[in-house]
C-alpha cells in the first residue's frame, strides 16, 4: 500500500494542552489542490503547525509520505504569510530562494553548485528570475510572496503548504501566484494545500475545499458546501453576508 | 600640543588601538546579527549583568584572596548565564523577553554594587564603578591583546562556519526549523557570543559603551547594503575608521576614550541617516520629474 503525502487521524491539537482543533481527520491525495477555508481563530494555522511539526499534536497522528512530522516536513515546501518575515533584513531575492536548499549537510558557509542551479530553477519557475539580485524591501507584496514561493519550490517538494499567500494583493497578483501554482500542480504532481480566505479562486483554481472551524470538513469538489457555511456560522463575511466575525480560538488564526 | 610620536610609541596607548581594532571586527561582526535579528536589547541586559561579575569578582579577591577569580571571569560568568537564561524557549513561552532583560538588567547592576560595597579596601582597591561603566583603555597589558585576540578569532571562525545557519535563523526561524536547524541551539549559540563579545569589550569601552560599538556601525551599514555579507564587511569598516579617529580626537584633546567613541559613532549615525533621507528625497524628485 502507497503511502498519502499527507494523513491525518483523529488529531486534537492546541497550544499548553488547550486544544484549537479536534478530532481533525484528513488525507491529501497525490496533485492534490486542497483550499482550506474558514474564520479566523477557526485553527488553519494551528493545523498548518501540526503537520510541520512545529507544534506537537495532542493526541491523534499526522504522517507525510509515512513518515512522523519531525522527519517528514523536510519534503513539504512552506510558504508563510509575507507578514511573518522582516522586510528590513539585508538580503536579496537569490539568497531567500537558496535558504529553501538548505539541508543538514554539515557546516559549509556557501552553497553549491547544484544548490544554485536550482534556485536559478525555481526563481525561473516563480518568475522572480528579473529581480534576483533586488533587496526584499525594495519588493511589492506580490513579489515578495512569489519570493517565498521560490523558495518553497526550490528543492522540489512533493508538497507545498501556503499560508494565505494572496492575502492584500491585488487580482493580478492573485491571478499570477494561483497561475504559478496550478503550473506546479499540472507539471510537477506537487500536492498543495493552501489556507485562503479568497473565494473568487476556489471555483477556478482548486481541486477540493475544507473549511475548518475547530472541527474540519472536506469537500472532494471545488465547492462550498451548506454544511461548511454552518460550520464557518457567520464569520467569513465572503461566504455569507451576516453581522461581525465573534469567533475565539488562535490568535494566529 | 601632543607629541604624536611620543604618544604613539607608548606601549600602552599602543595596545589601545590593537585592541580596539580588534573588537571593532568583532563588535561589527556579531552587531551585524544582533541588529538584523533586533535583539539591541538584549545585548543591553546581557552586558550591563556584567557588572555584577565584576563586583563578584572584587569581593572574592578582597574577601577570600581568591586572586585567581579576575574580574573578566566574573562578568564573562554572569554574561553567559544572562545569555542562556534569555535564550532559553522554555523562560520565552513563560515571561515576555524585555521583562526578562529588565529583571536581568537590573539585578545584575544590583549585585554588582552589593558586592563592590562588600569589598575589602585594605585588601586591593578595586576600579572604580567609572572604570567598569566606562572602560580602561588606556590600562590594556600585552596579554590582554592576546586573550582579546584569540577569543575574537574563535568567534570569528565560528561565525564563517555558521553563517547560513545563523543568517537563516535570524531572518525566518520557522523555515529554520523545517530546514532540520535547532533553532533553539542556534539562538543559545548567539547569544553566548554576544556575551564573550560584551565581557571583551566592557574591559575596553565600558559597558556602557557596549551598544554603541555593536550598534551603531551595523545600523549605518543596514541603511546601504543589500545583503548580510556586505553589511558585515562595511560595519567593520565604519566601525575601525570612526573608532580610529574617535580614539585621536581622545588623545589631542584628552576626552575619555570610550565616551569619545560613543559620540563620534553617534554623531555619524546622524549624518547617516540625514544624508539617507536627503538621497531618497532626490532619488524621488528624480523619478517623479
Amino acid at each position: 500500500m502507497t503511502s498519502k503525502p499527507i494523513e491525518i487521524k483523529n488529531l486534537t491539537s492546541g497550544y499548553d494542552g488547550v486544544p484549537v482543533i479536534e478530532n481533525v481527520n484528513l488525507e491529501l491525495r497525490d496533485s492534490d489542490f486542497l483550499a482550506v477555508i474558514g474564520p479566523n481563530g477557526g485553527g488553519k494555522t494551528t493545523l498548518f503547525k501540526t503537520i510541520l511539526g512545529l507544534i506537537d499534536p495532542i493526541s491523534g497522528e499526522v504522517r507525510i509520505n509515512g513518515l512522523p512530522p519531525s522527519k517528514g516536513s523536510k519534503q513539504i515546501g512552506y510558504v508563510p504569510q509575507k507578514e511573518r518575515t522582516d522586510p528590513a533584513y539585508p538580503i536579496r531575492v537569490e539568497d531567500v530562494v537558496l535558504m529553501g536548499l538548505r539541508g543538514r549537510k554539515g557546516l559549509r558557509p556557501t552553497y553549491s553548485a547544484d544548490a544554485r542551479e536550482a534556485a536559478e530553477r525555481a526563481m525561473e519557475y516563480a518568475e522572480v528570475l528579473s529581480f534576483r539580485r533586488s533587496r526584499i524591501s525594495e519588493l511589492s507584496g506580490g513579489q515578495l510572496q512569489r519570493v517565498f514561493l521560490a523558495r518553497a519550490l526550490a528543492p522540489e517538494p512533493p508538497i507545498l503548504m501556503l499560508d494565505e499567500p494572496t492575502a492584500s494583493l491585488d487580482p493580478n497578483m492573485k491571478d499570477c501566484t494561483y497561475d504559478i501554482l496550478r503550473k506546479v500542480n499540472r507539471e510537477r504532481g506537487t500536492a498543495i494545500v493552501i489556507i485562503t480566505h479568497d473565494m473568487s479562486s476556489i471555483s477556478h483554481d482548486v481541486k477540493r475545499v475544507a473549511c475548518m472551524n475547530r472541527r474540519l470538513i472536506v469537500n472532494d469538489a471545488p465547492e462550498v458546501t451548506k454544511e461548511m457555511l454552518e460550520l464557518s456560522l457567520h464569520c467569513i463575511p465572503e461566504l455569507v453576508h451576516m453581522g461581525p466575525c465573534n469567533c475565539g480560538g488562535d490568535k494566529d488564526d | 600640543m601632543t607629541d604624536w610620536a611620543l604618544m604613539l610609541s607608548s606601549s600602552l596607548i599602543q595596545n589601545m588601538f590593537i585592541c580596539t581594532a580588534i573588537c571593532c571586527i568583532l563588535a561589527a561582526v556579531i552587531g551585524t546579527f544582533v541588529v538584523v535579528k533586533r535583539i539591541v536589547f538584549v545585548t543591553g541586559g546581557i552586558a550591563h549583568t556584567t557588572f555584577g561579575g565584576v563586583g563578584l569578582a572584587f569581593y572574592l579577591q578582597s574577601n577570600f584572596l581568591m586572586m585567581w577569580f579576575k574580574p573578566m571571569l566574573g562578568a564573562a560568568i554572569f554574561a553567559v548565564s544572562a545569555a542562556v537564561i534569555m535564550a532559553s524557549p522554555k523562560v520565552s513561552r513563560m515571561l515576555r523577553e524585555d521583562s526578562v532583560i529588565g529583571v536581568l538588567w537590573s539585578v545584575g547592576m544590583a549585585l554588582g554594587v552589593i558586592f563592590m560595597h562588600y569589598v575589602d579596601t585594605s585588601v586591593i582597591t578595586p576600579a572604580g564603578y567609572e572604570t567598569v561603566l566606562f572602560g580602561s583603555m588606556v590600562f590594556l597589558t600585552r596579554p590582554d591583546v592576546y586573550l582579546i585576540a584569540a577569543v575574537t578569532s574563535a568567534i570569528l571562525i565560528l561565525v564563517a562556519l555558521l553563517f547560513r545557519d545563523l543568517q537563516l535563523t535570524t531572518f525566518d526561524e520557522t523555515q529554520a526549523k523545517l530546514s532540520g536547524i535547532n533553532v533553539t541551539a542556534m539562538n543559545v549559540i548567539l547569544y553566548v557570543m554576544v556575551a564573550i563579545t560584551c565581557v571583551l569589550m566592557a574591559n575596553l569601552i565600558g559597558i556602557i559603551m557596549i551598544i554603541a560599538l555593536m550598534t551603531i556601525p551595523p545600523a549605518m551599514a543596514n541603511m546601504f547594503c543589500n545583503d548580510l555579507k556586505e553589511m558585515i564587511i562595511s560595519a567593520t569598516v565604519i566601525s575601525l575608521c570612526l573608532t580610529m579617529l574617535a580614539l585621536l580626537i581622545s588623545i589631542a584633546t584628552d576626552i575619555p576614550p570610550g565616551a569619545t567613541v560613543a559620540i563620534v559613532l553617534g554623531v555619524s549615525f546622524m549624518i547617516s541617516v540625514i544624508a539617507r533621507s536627503v538621497s531618497g528625497k532626490l532619488a524621488a524628485g528624480r523619478i517623479s520629474a
